[in-house]
Order: C-alpha cells, then structure tokens, then sequence
C-alpha cells in the first residue's frame, strides 16, 4: 500500500490506511475517494519561501521537472533551492535525486507550496551524502489548508559524513513528512530536527526512522509541536541499532503543546536496539502551557496573551536556534513567529 | 556480608527450569480440534446453562472470521488450532467437596511446585505471615478453591469460574464479556468460545478481602492448551489484592495459553492483581517448545475514585503478547502498571499495557523494566491515551531495558494520544547495557561475575519488586536470578 502506487494505478484503494501500522494517524485512504488526474508544468514566480537566500533554484511543478532532477554539489559551500509547487488539483508525482560529493558541503532549502485545494502531492528524495560530505536540509512545508502532501526522503550517509535537517511545517489537509537515514555509524553523525505548528484543521505528520548500521554513530532529534483548534500534529521517530552497531549514541526528545480541547497530538518515538554497548533514550512529553510560568509573567506586568505567546515562541525556538544556516535560520524564525502569531490566543 | 551470602545462597539454588516435570495422572480429554462440537463439548462437560453455551457458540461464529494478528514483534510458525485439545481435566467421578476428597496425587503435584493447598499452611512458612486462599487450575479444571468458608463469612465469593456460572449466574451474567468483549480480539474471542475454567471474586461493597487471593495455574497435559477466564468485581470501597502464578512441563511442542482476565472496579474500589508468570520458555538453545502466552487482561475502573494496579514479573513462555490495560472510565480513577519482563535463550516478548484516561481528573503510572540476554527480543509497547473529556489527565511512563549480551533485542514502542488541551503526558526511556564500571566494582568486592550481575540486575528491578506483596517479591528475586542464568561469561 503506497501513494505512489495509488497514483501509478489510478486506484484509491491502494492508498495507506489507518489499518497499516505505520499510517494509523494519517489515514489516507479514507480521505481520498479518488485519484486526481495529472496536469501539465505551470510557470511559477522565481522564489519561494527562502527568496532571500541567493542560490540555485529548482522547481518541480505540479509534478513535473524542468530540466535535470538532480541537485549535485560541487563545492564547500553549494546552497540549492527545492521547491514543491502544486498550482492544480491534480496528482503529482515526482523523483528527485540528491548528491552531496565527497568532502563537499550543500544547504539544500527544500519548501512544500502546494496553494491549490485538492492537491495530491507525492515526491520521493534520493538523497547520498559521500563521505566526508555535509548536507543540512531546512524543509519548509507551507502547504495550503486542502492539499495532501506525501514526501519520503531516503539519506544514504558515507563514513564521516554530517547530516542535519530540520522540517518545519503548518501542515495541511493531510501530510507527511518522513525522511529515512541509513547511519554507517563510522563517526558520521545525524541530527533530526523538526517543528510543526498547526492551527485550524490542519494535519501534519513528521516520521523519522534512522537505522544505525555500523560503530560509532551519533543521532540526535529534537522536535516540537504546538496545535490549536482542531488541528492533529502526528510524530513517529524510529531509531534502530542493527546487530554489532556498537557504541551507537541515540537521544530522542518530542514534546509538544497542546493549545485547545479539541486539538490532539499523537506520538510513537520508539527505540530497537539490536546491540548492546550503546546508550539510546527518548524523552516525550505532551501538555499544556505551564500555568506558573504564566503567572509569573502575569505577575511582571506582562499580559496574558502575551506571555503565552512568548512561552510558546521560546518553547518553539530551541528547534529553530540549532539550524546552522544563518540566514535559513531567521527565515524559520520570521516564520515561526507568523505562523504562532495567526493562531487564536497568541 | 549479609547479602553476599544470600546472594551466594541463591546461586546455589539455581536449576535451570524446575517446573519442567510432567505429572502422569488419569485425564480426560475433548476430541481433539476446535468446531462448534468441540465448544458444546465443553459446555456440556461443565453442566452450564443454554445461556452460557449460547454465548459460546455466537463467540465462536465471530472467531471464524476473525485473523490473528500481526503487529506484534514475535515471530511464530502459524498455528494448527485443530491440533490441539481444547479440554484437559483430571478424571474425577465428581468435583471435590472438601481439600480431604482432592485426589492425593494433585495435592502431591502441587507440594512439588510449592503451592500449600491446605488451609493452615501459609506460603512463606513464618508464623504470623498473611494467608492466601488459593484456586488451583490444572490443565482445564479449577481443582480446588480454599478457605472459600472463611471468605463466605465476610460475604467474599471465591470460587471457580465453573461452580459462578452455576450458583451466581446473575453476576457472571452482568459482568462476563463487559470489560474484554466477545469479538475484542482473535485470541480474546478463540477464549470466550472455548475457556474451561478460571476464578471468579466478588467482593461486595465496603469490604477488605481479608486475606490474600491467589491463581496457581498449571498445564499438564501434552497438545492441549489452557484458556482460562477470570472474572474479579470490586463493588463499591472494597479492596482485594490476587496473585497469580502459572508453570508448565518442558516439552518440545508449543503449546497455547490464551487467557482471559477482567476485573471491574466501582467507586473508591480498588484492585491489586499481581502476576509471577513462568511457563515453561523453550530450549534456551534451539527454542523448541515452550508456551505461547497470549493474553488479553484489562480492568475497567467503572466507579468515581476506583483504582487499578498492575504488577507483572514476566520470566516464562516462548513467546508473550500481553498488554495488561486499564479503562480510566471514572472520575479521578488511577491506573498503575509495574513490569518486569525478563528474556533469555530465544524467547520473545511483546508486552506492556494501555491507560485509556476517558474520565476528568484520572491519573495514571507507567513503570516497566526489560531486561534481555542470550538470543532473545523483547518489546515494550504500551499505549497513552486522553480524550476530550478526559480534563486533567496525568501520565508518567518510565521504560527502561537493560541489555546482557551481544546477540538480543530490546524495543522500545510507546504509542501516545492525547486529544485535549489539559492532558499531562511525560514519557521517558532509556536502553543500556550493564555498567562495566558497576560490574568491575562488584566483582572487585569479590563475587564472581554470575553473582555481580544479579546483583545489579536486582538493583535495577527493584522499583517494580517493591510493589510485589512480600513472598511474591522473594520468589520473584529467585526468578530474576534464575532466568537469567548463563546469560553472562
């Protein structure tokens, strides 16, 4: 069961559903009744989310991919510019390929604009990163409110390789946003960040599955999660240590808030540990506002409302402040402060 | 020096499974293999009303489309469920009347596993200890319930599951199937069509059990399973604390125990249900035989303020698929769950449980300790869940594993839920190895490493062992030591 085969075949009742253990919060075949046709590229303005940052763009278009799908890096510090754009109501399915070369370093701001209502997006990444490579991806999915969004990236890391990415999203009628991390262990190390920041009817889900193969790897993932309204933010974080994968250190942590009685966050972080001589944890917690924080700004002469703006902002940043890039990392930041600022009480 | 000498003491104690023996006693059987005969059958054997074979009957339509499930991470051949026998007794012209009638050689099959069928007797053989009245289960049949008089008098019904259905049909009738429905699950539904025996209580409204209850089940007989269902109602501001504990023979066939247990608790009632489960695990080396232990137990906090505690020591069985949960349905109700799930040669578990917080104000507690050696895998998998209506729900969950060797697994998969803005969740989880540090310290101090690593072992499940009613938690510490012999070196 697949979107991608779904889409292939035209066929709705090869989407994942609820009963497919690793879809049981975001259920996609008993939202989609039916399997949108394709459409053609459509122009879109030069751009997106990360304008600000100079870098070489590349659009893939209600599906389509103009020119090559592969983003190479070349140099110590290559930035490209990804963009997903969904102008119709139509399925679109697209492949891209990512290589980070040996010793090379690439900021690849990966953004999900999917405006158009009834918008079937699903886009598979293949992303290797050679060793000695460093890639930090920054995704922003700024989707609107009645597309469906499916991306899956696969990251092959080489010995002493750096990855780091951080996935921002506001969510959408239905996503999700899952990267898959072959870890050689071999000293290279993996940081999984991620936020999601939902308001209305809003849905988001961030997987994550980081598979340590070797010795000596290090993962870390902090991600965090603020809903409101009725929104529903989903995460699932998997780290798997493989037979002999020693001296593996793993942390974990999502925490989220929630903001309304009829929000609702669902989380599976889960650890399999298949060797011994490692030290993996998580930490999840899930709950409101500290009301004590509350009344102590209360009780400085800061409003209410403000306060729990400011708890939440400050909640949030601690993803944001450990993007590398700096000017990704104040794009995300603007961006965090529009997002909260849109939703009720803030 | 105290405890290195009992330390010591308990090395020297050490065998590898001692409940491995068959007792070759006159039993009979059903046909062998499950059809509607099979379950009339069983009814008939029992003497039950239409009611109860009705109930069966319909369980067993709804099995039949029913698919086992697959979600768990255990690995099994499929099942043969017509080569089983689904009924096993002791040949008896009829019940025992009194402990003087119980058939000498049962009483001798018990002394041996340690269990005091006689009502003087107490547990831990010290003057002044608590006594526990006990039910025994062997194979398919409660054999024998004692100090049923005793717990009369304060109105207390303990008995088998068997002799409820017939002289207490109305409560057997309003509760059986309220908490684990017919259709809950594959092995939950093959249960409610085929259970042969189990135990009943009842505690009525504002009284304290005064003694300890407790389950001895035993398997016996060869390609038979076990499906016991046990039935406990704490009506209104009683308590009662049950103990279960369960063996099997070594044999190189996999045999099933799908049980079925639910408890209800009505308003400031509270319930403590500990088990020291010990089936017999397979063959540490190839992992033939053993008992598959598929369990569905939940307890349904039904009243404002009912409270539910959980204990398990999980050390026996091939393979266990058990999830212990409780329904925080009443107002402030309280959940706890404390585990410890030992696995070792090549056994699998996948066990932990579920606090569904459906009322305002509920609070529940999560403490689970994995420990995995030799080739084994175990999971911890439990699920958090709040919803709307469930104002102020609390949750603390603390899972930790340890890992004893190169070769085993240990996973760790919670599932949170929370579906309103006041739940409270905190979930934390760590997996380590034993501290060569500690290990170096211990040994320095002159134990030998078999020695040290119980030690440490002892030390890390020692938050769960205290939650163990006394002699329970000294047959526990043994078992601990036990299990995982030849685990290290």
């Amino acid at each position: 069961m697949s979107l991608a085969t779904a889409i292939k075949l035209g066929d709705p009742t090869q989407l994942p559903s609820r009963r497919d253990e690793d879809w049981r919060w975001t259920d996609l075949r008993g939202l989609i009744r039916q399997i949108p046709p394709s459409a053609e590229w459509a122009e879109v303005g030069e751009g997106g989310p990360f304008a600000a940052i100079e870098a070489e763009e590349f659009v893939v278009s209600n599906g389509h991919i103009e020119g090559w799908n592969a983003v190479v890096s070349e140099g110590p510090a290559d930035i490209a510019r990804l963009r997903v754009v969904a102008t119709e109501a139509s399925s679109n399915p697209a492949t891209v390929f990512v290589t980070v070369r040996a010793g090379t370093s690439l900021l690849l701001l990966e953004t999900y604009e999917a405006l158009a209502d009834g918008a079937l997006t699903n886009v598979a990444l293949e992303v290797e990163v050679q060793a000695g490579g460093r890639l930090e991806r920054v995704v922003l999915a700024a989707d609107g409110p009645d597309s469906v969004t499916v991306s899956t990236a696969k990251v092959a890391l080489g010995e002493g390789a750096i990855f780091a990415q951080t996935v921002l999203t506001s969510g959408a009628r239905r996503q999700r946003l899952e990267t898959q991390v072959a870890h050689p262990g071999a000293f290279a190390s993996v940081r999984m960040d991620g936020a999601y920041l939902l308001a209305d009817k809003r849905h988001a889900d961030i997987t994550t599955v980081v598979t340590h193969q070797g010795v000596d790897g290090t993962t870390e993932q902090l991600v965090k999660g603020v809903v409101n309204d009725q929104a529903r933010g989903v995460f699932q974080g998997r780290i798997v240590v493989a037979h002999g994968a020693d001296r593996t250190d793993a942390r974990m942590g999502h925490h989220a808030l929630i903001l309304s009685d009829k929000a609702e966050v669902d989380a599976k972080p889960e650890l399999l540990i298949n060797a011994d001589d490692v030290a993996c944890a998580h930490g999840n917690t899930v709950g409101a506002l500290d009301e004590e924080a509350i009344f102590y700004a209360r009780q400085r002469g800061i409003p209410e409302a403000e306060a729990r703006a400011m708890l939440t902002l400050a909640f949030v940043e601690e993803v944001i402040d450990r993007i590398g890039h700096d000017g990704a990392r104040e794009i995300a930041r603007a961006w965090a402060h529009r997002q909260l600022g849109a939703s009720d009480g803030l | 020096m105290a405890a290195v000498s009992k330390t010591v003491e308990q090395v020297g104690e050490l065998e590898s499974y001692k409940h491995g023996f068959v007792s070759d006693i006159e039993q009979e059987f059903a046909p062998k293999g499950l059809s509607a005969d099979t379950v009339r059958f069983i009814s008939a054997k029992k003497g039950e009303p239409d009611w109860m074979l009705q109930w069966r009957l319909e369980a067993y339509e709804r099995w039949l489309v029913l698919e086992q499930p697959d979600w768990a991470r255990v690995e099994f051949p499929p099942i043969d469920y017509q080569n089983s026998y689904y009924y096993a007794a002791p040949s008896t012209k009829e019940g025992p009347k009194s402990l003087d009638e119980v058939d000498p050689e049962l009483l001798a099959i018990y002394a041996k596993l340690g269990i005091p069928l006689k009502e003087q007797e107490v547990l831990a053989g010290v003057e002044g200890a608590p006594r526990y009245a006990v039910d025994a289960v062997f194979d398919s049949v409660s054999v024998v319930t004692t100090f049923k008089k005793e717990l009369a008098a304060v109105g207390v019904i303990f008995c088998s599951m068997s002799e409820a259905i017939r002289e207490h049909p109305e409560l057997v009738r309003k509760y059986l199937g309220s908490v684990v429905p017919v259709s809950d699950n594959f092995f939950a539904c093959l249960n409610s069509a085929v259970f042969s025996d189990g135990s009943f209580v009842y505690i009525p409204p504002g009284v304290r059990c005064p003694m300890e209850l407790s389950t001895y089940f035993r398997i016996n007989a060869a390609e038979s399973g076990q499906f016991e269902r046990t039935l406990i109602i704490a009506d209104k501001g009683a308590y009662c604390s049950y103990l279960e504990g369960c063996t099997a023979p070594m044999r190189d066939e996999n045999q099933l125990h799908a049980a079925v247990v639910e408890l209800v608790i009505l308003d400031d009632a509270e319930i403590k249900y500990s088990t020291v489960q010990n089936w017999y695990p397979g063959d540490p080396v190839t992992g033939k035989g053993g008992i598959y232990n598929f369990v569905t137990k939940r307890a349904d906090c039904r009243g404002d303020r009912a409270k539910v505690s959980w204990t398990q020591v999980e050390t026996g069985s091939a393979i266990t698929w058990k999830y212990p949960s409780c329904v925080l349905r009443g107002e402030s109700s309280v959940g706890e769950f404390y585990s410890i799930a030992i696995t070792n040669g090549r056994q699998q578990a996948d066990t932990g449980t579920k606090m569904i917080h459906l009322g305002a104000n509920t609070r529940s507690r999560i403490i689970s300790k994995g420990i995995s050696a030799g080739r084994s895998s175990n999971t911890y998998r439990g699920l958090v869940s709040a919803h709307p209506k469930a104002k102020g729900a609390r949750n603390f969950t603390q899972c930790d594993s340890l890992l004893i060797g190169k070769d085993c697994g240990a996973h760790t998969v919670p599932y949170i839920e929370a579906r309103n803005g006041s739940a409270k969740f905190e979930h934390e989880a760590t997996t380590t190895r034993l501290s060569e540090d500690q290990l170096f310290y211990v040994m320095q101090r002159g134990l030998s490493q078999e020695e040290a690593v119980q030690l440490l072992v002892n030390g890390f499940v020692k938050e769960v062992l205290q939650e163990l009613p006394m002699e329970f938690a000294v047959e526990a510490q043994k078992l601990v030591a036990i299990s995982l012999e030849g685990s290290v070196g």
